[in-house]
């Protein structure tokens, strides 16, 4: 159980970082130029903010762009009128596009964004596009703050049923490491069962983890992502090499402590 | 053989044993005979290295086992057949197996063990419980299977308490035999006992009494010098002599004292 809460958390916080970085992608800041504006002024204020540390991208989208746009959109909803081949690119002013690395305080730094811009010489207007950031914004923070939540919670469980396996029936076997110590056996051998039988299980445990993990794992997250409306990320679906590693050895390192600690075995002086 | 020499020990505060000095040779059946409360469990747990003596030493076939790393005590208690005041078995195992585990700590093969402990059983007790569960048995029969498991080997030193508490004559009787058993094969056997009359049954078999009263012991000590003490080594047998008589004057003189 311990194995796949460790796993589980592992994946998931993988895959959370992915959904960031995937639903993060929209335009967070659009800074709309003045026609005055020189071109190369406009690829100067670009270059400028692509410099800034929590940019992810910046793109500046002349004229034509946006009206092509524009009409693209349009095709897709069937309330759009033909008034729009009329238009005319000039109709549209230049814009610099700002999106910004996906992080749970990235409203704030959109708005900061935002003011800054406004100060900006040739700057008509700023869109800070605030509800949908500040929306994404509380939908990353609900959700880190949930998933740990339930990580712990299971977790806490995992722990408490491994706590009170190896409480139950500790009584018996200190009773009997007892008589073992009368007869003269040493503590080592006394405990070598125990030890064997709890690594073992460990072992087997973070092995049926890994199993579960790789085959549920993907059809989990194809749910998750389904229901989200968030398009399927690239995450590898499984743990890597060295992860996998690690949790084999952890796991039976802590049965062996385990048998160790559920096997009270009284010293000399006190048969 | 087994010598304790000025033996102490404290139980919560409060001694249990006083400067006790026993010794128990090979071949040699010693029964400390005393009331509840005397001191005897204490006696024969610190004689069978199972609670560390406060002050004294432990003299086991020439090893001051108090002095002994608490690593090397499983070695030493291998040796010892000890049936304490509870009869510890393992419930879930059966009467053999319980029997057998004496033997497979000690490394015996499995075939040898099992017939070693079939044999200590029927002399012991009843071949009929091999395949009963120890939880299963009532209150005496476990005692006897402790018992068995303390004489089965035989080891080189038998150490027994109250063995036939709460027994009928026959088993009574059948426990004598068994202790005898051990000590002709050559066994030091340490028994305790609060009833009078097992003890004389004891007496009656060739064991030697001892009285403990208050943690002291009441009658002149054995000392046996067979092997002698470690540290004796060195000296001439006149000097080990004059040394071992200086030692029973002196138990004389003390139970001169408790007496008058």
């Amino acid at each position: 159980m311990l194995a796949l809460v460790s796993g589980v958390t592992v994946l998931g916080l993988r895959a959370t970082r992915g959904w960031i970085g995937t639903v993060g992608q929209g335009v967070h800041v659009i800074a709309f130029l003045r026609d005055e504006m020189e071109p190369d002024q406009a690829t100067q204020l670009t270059d400028l903010l692509r410099r800034r540390p929590g940019v992810a991208s910046v793109r500046l989208v002349e004229p034509a762009e946006a009206l092509v746009r524009l009409r693209d959109a349009a095709r897709l909803s069937p309330a759009a009128g033909s008034w729009l081949n009329d238009l005319e690119p000039g109709y549209f002013p230049r814009s610099i596009e700002v999106a910004l690395a996906a992080s749970a305080d990235l409203p704030q730094r959109a708005a900061e964004l935002s003011r800054r811009l406004r100060g900006v010489a040739g700057v008509a207007g700023v869109d800070a596009m605030t509800d949908g950031v500040a929306r994404l914004g509380a939908w990353v923070r609900f959700g880190q703050r949930l998933g740990w939540a339930v990580v712990l919670a299971a977790g806490i469980a995992a722990l408490s049923f491994l706590v009170g396996t190896v409480l139950r029936g500790r009584e018996a076997r200190r009773r009997q490491a007892k008589v073992l110590v009368i007869l003269g056996e040493t503590a080592a051998s006394i405990r070598l069962p125990g030890n064997i039988a709890l690594a073992a299980a460990g072992l087997l445990g973070a092995l049926a983890a890994m199993l579960v993990l790789r085959l549920a794992w993907p059809a989990l997250l194809t749910t998750v992502e389904g229901a989200l409306g968030i398009a399927p990320t690239p995450v590898g679906f499984f743990l890597a090499s060295w992860e996998s590693a690690v949790g084999l050895l952890a796991a039976p390192m802590l049965g062996w402590v385990l048998g160790y600690v559920s096997t009270p075995v009284s010293g000399w002086g006190d048969a | 053989m087994i010598w304790l020499e000025g033996v102490s020990y404290l139980r919560a505060g409060s001694p249990a044993l006083a400067d006790v000095t026993l010794g128990v040779s090979f071949g040699e059946m010693v029964v400390v005979h005393g009331l509840t409360g005397s001191g005897k469990s204490s006696l024969l747990a610190v004689a069978a290295g199972a609670r560390a003596p406060d002050s004294g030493a432990v003299w086991i076939a020439e090893h001051n086992i108090v002095g002994l790393q608490a690593s090397s005590l499983p070695y030493v208690r291998r040796n010892i057949g000890y049936l304490p005041s509870e009869p510890l078995l393992i419930p879930d195992e059966t009467v053999l197996e319980n029997i057998m585990l004496a033997l497979a700590v000690r490394g015996e093969p499995i075939d040898s063990a099992e017939a070693d402990a079939r044999e200590t059983l029927a002399m012991v007790a009843d071949s009929a419980w091999e395949n009963r569960l120890a939880r299963s048995l009532s209150t005496g029969q476990q005692r006897l299977v402790a018992l068995a498991r303390a004489l089965v080997g035989p080891p080189s030193l038998v150490v027994v308490d109250e063995p036939a508490a709460g027994m009928g004559g026959d088993d009574r009787e059948g426990i004598v035999r068994a202790l005898v058993w051990a000590r002709e094969r050559g066994c030091a056997v340490l028994c305790a006992t609060s009833d009078p009359g097992f003890s004389q049954m004891l007496v009656d078999a060739g064991g030697r009494r001892v009285h403990l009263e208050s943690g002291r012991i009441a009658g002149a000590p054995s000392i046996g010098l067979v092997p002698a003490p470690v540290h004796f080594a060195g000296q001439s047998e006149r000097e080990i002599a004059e040394s071992s008589q200086a030692i029973r004057s002196s138990a004389r003189r003390s139970s001169g004292e408790e007496s008058s």
